[in-house]
């Protein structure tokens, strides 16, 4: 028996995501330098007073209940992404702890992990193998991935052979084959060209009803009413703010204008006072 | 059976830091032998890509061997004189498992940083990465075996029953790639340094296992030396090779079982460096 086959943990009345003080932290000796000679440098040179990790998120606390939306706004490095990698279980918690009730899937899938010498259709396979789907299901599935990718008889093909739009869309077509409990979106609505942006629109709006809980991660405004019935504000890993999609994006749209206007006041106050230095001292 | 590791049930997942080593060790066990399909669909590619675009395809596994063999030969026979009677056989049943080994042990050391972006966007056990190239390696390695009767022809004297001892040496030297290859794949995730160095060190340590010159002919000129190259767990798998292969006797049997037995000890180290650097992964690759 696959052990990967998954059980239906049916207690409805548990929250599908239950975060608890949860922290993620990337170390910034591992990340930045990848040589030898960089560690061994960065040893040398250890500074004390020197920040060598950063808190992605921190404290950070929710529940999201089973048939709950959650949107996930905020501005660029607030620690959007991170969260949702930790929430399909890609990054593990440093501090805290994520608790799942369900099949969670990311569409974030678009073509990795294509073997290039493998056929298409031996593709279809690999992913659920490394997605963890038994291979029966797969078989089930395989027919409506095929159709749905649309790429004719280079299903029989090497994957090398494909176009991009091709591989985007035999990528697109496996990640979203896979009905999921929680599915953890981070704007992958517009795929490939005019026509099947619209198929695959519709499709991820199949999956959204399906799914019992949803997360999406988005700088596309418009999609948070439309999609959502909670959102959360994220700045520099924290929860700024929970509630109502409209009042969350309002609050948003405050925040954004507010951060321009103080930069453009200290743009003003730099050119000013020209002779300071050619920029910010790189760290 | 219960879903042990199912990322989807995943209810609480507790941190690696948290859990001891046993823990670790069976965890990743658990994950190579839970995740035999994947394993299997990644040897397959594995097995496409190498020789894929070559006309000869996987009789390259035979023909690489010879044809390294017929270097050395020119080297050493013609131009440096080493009475060793049968040199090419001699060469040969060195050579062939080196190449099983030296290839296997890249592919694997490379087989975590190569797929990068598929471990920052899936969650799946990583330790199917190294072990899925070695296994595809031992099956080029098969394949490499038909090179070895194809030189048997001209040795046929050289024969014996000692031969059937081969898989057992085989088996003792895929348990030691195991181990370099899944130790490895972790290591070079932090230090791509590794990758650079490699090739130089495989160079300098298959002239240090006796591949060319049986280490035996420094035993009187440099007693210390030969007792430091024959701890080298290559050098007692070249002569257990050679015993079966080219002189017709025994293998050291308690050489072998120590080599075995180091190497379940490096597997074992091996697999709970892996699980405790696996979380890493997705942040710094």
């Amino acid at each position: 028996m696959d052990p990967m086959i998954r059980q239906e943990v049916g207690h409805e009345l548990e929250p599908a995501i239950d975060i608890r003080d949860l922290g993620i932290r990337y170390d910034l000796r591992l990340t930045k330098r990848t040589t030898l000679k960089g560690s061994v440098a960065g040893m040398l040179r250890r500074d004390p007073g020197r920040e060598n990790h950063f808190w992605a998120l921190r404290h950070l606390s929710f529940k999201l209940a089973q048939s709950e939306s959650l949107a996930v706004i905020g501005p660029n490095g607030a620690g959007k992404s991170t969260l949702l990698l930790a929430l399909a279980g890609i990054l593990e918690p440093t501090e805290g702890e994520i608790l799942t009730h369900g099949r969670v899937s990311t569409l974030l899938t678009l073509g990795a992990g294509f073997e290039q010498e493998l056929t298409g259709r031996d593709n279809i396979d690999l992913a659920g193998a490394f997605l963890g789907v038994p291979q029966e299901q797969m078989n089930e599935l395989a027919p409506s991935i095929v159709e749905f990718a649309d790429i004719g008889q280079f299903i029989d093909a090497p994957v090398k052979t494909y176009s991009t739009g091709m591989r985007a869309r035999l990528g697109f077509s496996i990640a979203t084959a896979i009905t999921p409990d929680i599915l953890l979106l981070d704007e992958v609505l517009g795929t490939g060209d005019q026509t099947f942006r619209a198929r695959s629109q519709a499709r991820v709006r199949e999956l959204v009803d399906r799914a019992k809980a949803i997360v999406l991660v988005t700088h596309d405004l418009t999609f948070v009413s439309e999609f959502c019935n909670r959102a959360i504000l994220l700045e520099k890993g924290q929860i700024i703010q929970e509630g109502e999609p409209g009042a969350i994006v309002d609050l948003y749209r405050e925040r954004v204008a507010q951060r321009r206007l103080l930069a453009e006041e200290d743009a003003q106050r730099f050119a000013a006072v020209p002779a300071v230095g050619a920029g910010p001292a790189p760290r | 059976m219960t879903a042990q590791t199912s990322e989807a049930i995943a209810s609480s997942r507790p941190s690696v830091r948290r859990r001891g080593a046993i823990a670790l060790i069976r965890a990743g066990v658990g994950e190579i032998v839970g995740r035999r399909r994947l394993t299997r669909y990644l040897v397959g590619a594995e097995l496409k890509r190498t020789h894929a675009d070559t006309a000869f395809g996987q009789i390259w596994w035979i023909l690489d061997p010879i044809l390294q063999m017929t270097v050395y030969f020119i080297l050493f026979a013609v131009f440096l004189k080493t009475g060793v009677p049968d040199f090419p056989l001699f060469l040969f049943v060195a050579i062939l498992p080196w190449k099983w080994f030296s290839a296997t042990f890249s592919e694997a050391t490379l087989s975590v940083t190569g797929r990068q972006s598929l471990i920052r966007q899936v969650q799946f056990p990583k330790i199917v990465l190294p072990t899925s190239a070695v296994i595809a390696g031992t099956i080029s390695f098969g394949f490499g075996l038909i090179a070895l009767g194809f030189v048997y022809l001209f040795y046929l004297d050289r024969l014996s029953l000692w031969v059937l001892c081969l898989p057992l040496i085989a088996a003792v030297q895929l348990v030691f790639t195991l181990a370099m290859g899944i130790l490895f794949s972790a290591l070079n995730a932090f230090f791509r340094d590794i990758q650079n160095v490699m090739s130089h060190a495989l160079r300098l340590w298959f002239y240090l296992s006796g591949a060319l010159v049986p280490l035996s002919a420094i035993a009187v000129s440099h007693p210390p030396l030969y007792a430091v190259l024959s701890l080298n767990p290559f050098a007692v798998l070249i002569n257990a090779y050679r015993a079966v292969t080219y002189y017709e006797t025994a293998p050291n049997w308690l050489g072998l079982g120590l080599v075995l037995l180091f190497s379940f000890g490096l597997l074992a180290a091996a697999v709970y460096v892996f699980k405790r650097a696996e979380p890493a992964f997705a942040r710094i690759l």
